[in-house]
């Protein structure tokens, strides 16, 4: 009779544990959209999800993490070697940077807009999230900073390990270095925007409209670089009166035209560039993008609530 | 708003209170003037498809403006604060609601989070919500992993995770077996003592019979009937087989208010609020007939809800 208990305290279970009312502070709709991004955040890399969901985002992010590491590999190396080697004009620097992993970047604003807003829309989520004290611009607002700052990162980061890579190594000594280059501080960042500005708001309008995630990236894609061709047999073969013009439909390029004038570096080879045009057309066209994206996309989720 | 009360309310004040509504969505009427007062409890919110049923229920979470008339919710009118009234109100809609790579307790904390609750807080309430429903063993779990019946116990969670005073569930037992249905009814039918009013849209009676203190019945955006389940929505019938004609105990029946039906020689004649045996007493002395068989039977809401819609309908 050793397993008999001896007091009811022994043998008590928890049958029902109840229901507690809340009366502790409310976070209202701050708390909501801090969320939305929290959430937003884990989504695109696939965290608290199945093992499959985080292979894509971190393939892509390790290609963009590890490029950069390799580069600060290759500037150590080269600062060993008995030869002065001058790595910044065979390996990509700040600028350079952009184009050496534009493609990248491309493909994760590609499938990481989509991830943000269409499993919500096709999974019917959007009912829960409206039936909380949140409006559609909240939403979209807290859905969009969480785009900005996932894509942001994607750019920021790998340069932030290449100017303290270089910094570190280099000869005149870390704060030195860091001290020479502070317009990097802002040109980066800077570029990165224009980047994020141009991809981000065509992602997002993609994503608005289309099912499924996987379409919506294939169709970001194919829009950029469809529009890309357009642009091109405008300009080689000048078929149309007023062809020059569709030189500005190369979206793809402008963000990179933008960066040589951040960086006041001579103009890479671009549609709009051969055209004629100046990086200040290209800055507008990408302002306009982002505003048009934003009124359809606001307009679409009215709709659709 | 002038017509809809508003300010401080005393505990047995309706919850649920609308003027003249009506929506429309283009030439489609989805509510032509409803008036409603829907006090504390468990509310059964009864119609066809297409009676306006989703549609009360968005307007009194803000969804959507009316086209005309007033709604207010705990006293306040819908129109001035949506946002702050759907902070104490929790929502089950009927169709898919769930992120399938979520599981049951991130996502059910996840909804806590979005009615503001702090995120620590928020997990723990998680936990204690998909136990109340059932699913603690199961909250880890995957949702796209999740059955039918389990997905709709989530749904219901994600609606009280947040301890909201009203809740709103759209057809809560809709896809589940019989078995599911009762369990999810018991759940619902404890959320009395929780201090919760639940509004409860289904177009299966039974659901409401066995769960609901009050009913409000719509059939093509018009109110049909809005009161308290029992007694008078379940008023005594009695039934009555003559001998001969049954014309004349029908004519006197109608002419003392009381409704009649009546099939070959047997005549059904129900009345919510008046004494109905002393009814037909009375008609069978004034009409001369002779009864062969006298019974009474209890009607079913779905009686009651045909009864009101036949009234209706003219």
């Amino acid at each position: 009779m050793a397993d008999t208990p001896t007091n009811g305290q022994d043998s008590a279970v928890i049958l029902d544990r109840g229901y507690r009312s809340y009366h502790g502070p409310r976070t209202g709709r701050r708390g909501a959209m801090a969320a939305i991004v929290k959430e937003g955040y884990r989504r695109v890399l696939g965290l608290r999800r199945k093992a499959k969901r985080k292979i894509f985002p971190w393939t892509l992010i390790a290609l963009a993490l590890g490029s950069a590491a390799v580069l600060v590999a290759i500037e150590w190396v080269s600062s060993t070697l008995p030869i002065s080697l001058d790595t910044s004009d065979l390996f990509p620097r700040y600028a350079g940077y952009f184009d050496f992993i534009s493609n990248v970047a491309l493909l994760f604003a590609a499938f990481t807009g989509p991830q943000l807003l269409v499993p919500d829309r096709t999974q019917g989520v959007l009912n829960v999230y409206f039936s909380r004290p949140l409006g559609v611009r909240d939403y979209l607002v807290a859905k969009g900073a969480t785009f900005a700052a996932v894509i942001l990162s994607f750019w920021l980061v790998p340069q932030l390990i290449l100017h303290l890579g270089y910094a570190a190594l280099s000869p005149a000594g870390f704060l030195s270095y860091l001290g020479e280059t502070t317009d990097i501080l802002w040109k980066v960042p800077a570029a990165a925007l224009v980047y994020f500005t141009m991809h981000g708001s065509l992602a997002f309008l993609v994503a608005s409209f289309v099912k499924r995630v996987g379409a919506a990236a294939a169709g970001f894609v194919a829009v950029l670089l469809g529009l890309n061709l357009v642009a091109l047999l405008f300009q080689e073969t000048g078929l149309a009166p007023g062809a020059r013009w569709t030189a500005l439909l190369a979206l793809e390029q402008h963000p990179r035209f933008v960066r040589d004038w951040i960086f006041e570096l001579e103009a890479s080879i671009t549609i709009p560039a051969q055209a004629g045009f100046d990086p200040e057309a290209s800055f507008m066209v990408v302002i306009g993008c982002a505003v048009i994206s934003v009124l359809l996309v606001g307009w679409r989720y009215r709709r659709l609530t | 708003m002038g017509d809809v009360p508003t300010g401080p309310r005393p505990a047995d004040s309706p919850i649920i209170v609308t003027r003249d509504l009506h929506k429309h969505f283009g030439d489609v009427r989805a509510l032509a003037g409803v008036d409603l007062s829907v006090p504390p409890g468990i509310t059964g919110l009864v119609g066809a498809n297409g009676a306006g049923k989703t549609t009360l229920i968005r307007l009194l979470l803000g969804l959507t403006a009316p086209t005309s008339g007033d709604v207010a919710v705990f006293g306040t009118p819908v129109s001035r604060d949506a946002a702050g009234l759907r902070a104490r109100i929790g929502y089950m809609p009927e169709g898919s609601c769930l992120p399938r790579d979520q599981t049951a307790a991130d996502f059910v904390a996840y909804a806590a989070e979005l009615a503001g609750i702090p995120p620590a807080e928020a997990r723990r309430r998680a936990s204690e919500t998909l136990f109340l429903v059932g699913l603690h063993d199961e909250r880890f779990r995957y949702l796209g992993d999740f059955s039918t019946g389990m997905q709709q116990r989530v749904k219901l969670a994600q609606s009280i995770v947040h301890d909201p005073r009203l809740v709103l569930l759209d057809e809560p037992a809709s896809g589940l077996d019989p078995a599911g249905r009762d369990q999810m009814l018991e759940v619902i039918d404890r959320f009395r003592g929780f201090g919760m009013n639940v509004l409860f849209s289904s177009h299966l009676l039974d659901d409401i019979e066995q769960t609901c203190d009050w009913v409000v019945m719509l059939d093509g955006g018009r109110l049909l009937r809005s009161a308290p389940l029992d007694p008078p929505a379940d008023g005594t019938a009695v039934s009555v087989e003559v001998f001969g004609d049954p014309l004349p105990l029908v004519a006197a029946l109608t002419a003392a208010g009381v409704e009649v039906t009546h099939a070959g020689r047997v005549v059904t004649a129900v009345s919510p609020t008046e004494d109905v045996f002393v009814a037909v007493r009375d008609a069978l002395a004034a009409s001369g007939s002779s009864v062969r068989a006298m019974g009474t039977d209890l009607r079913s809401l779905e009686d009651v809800f045909m009864a009101a819609t036949r009234e209706s309908n003219g």
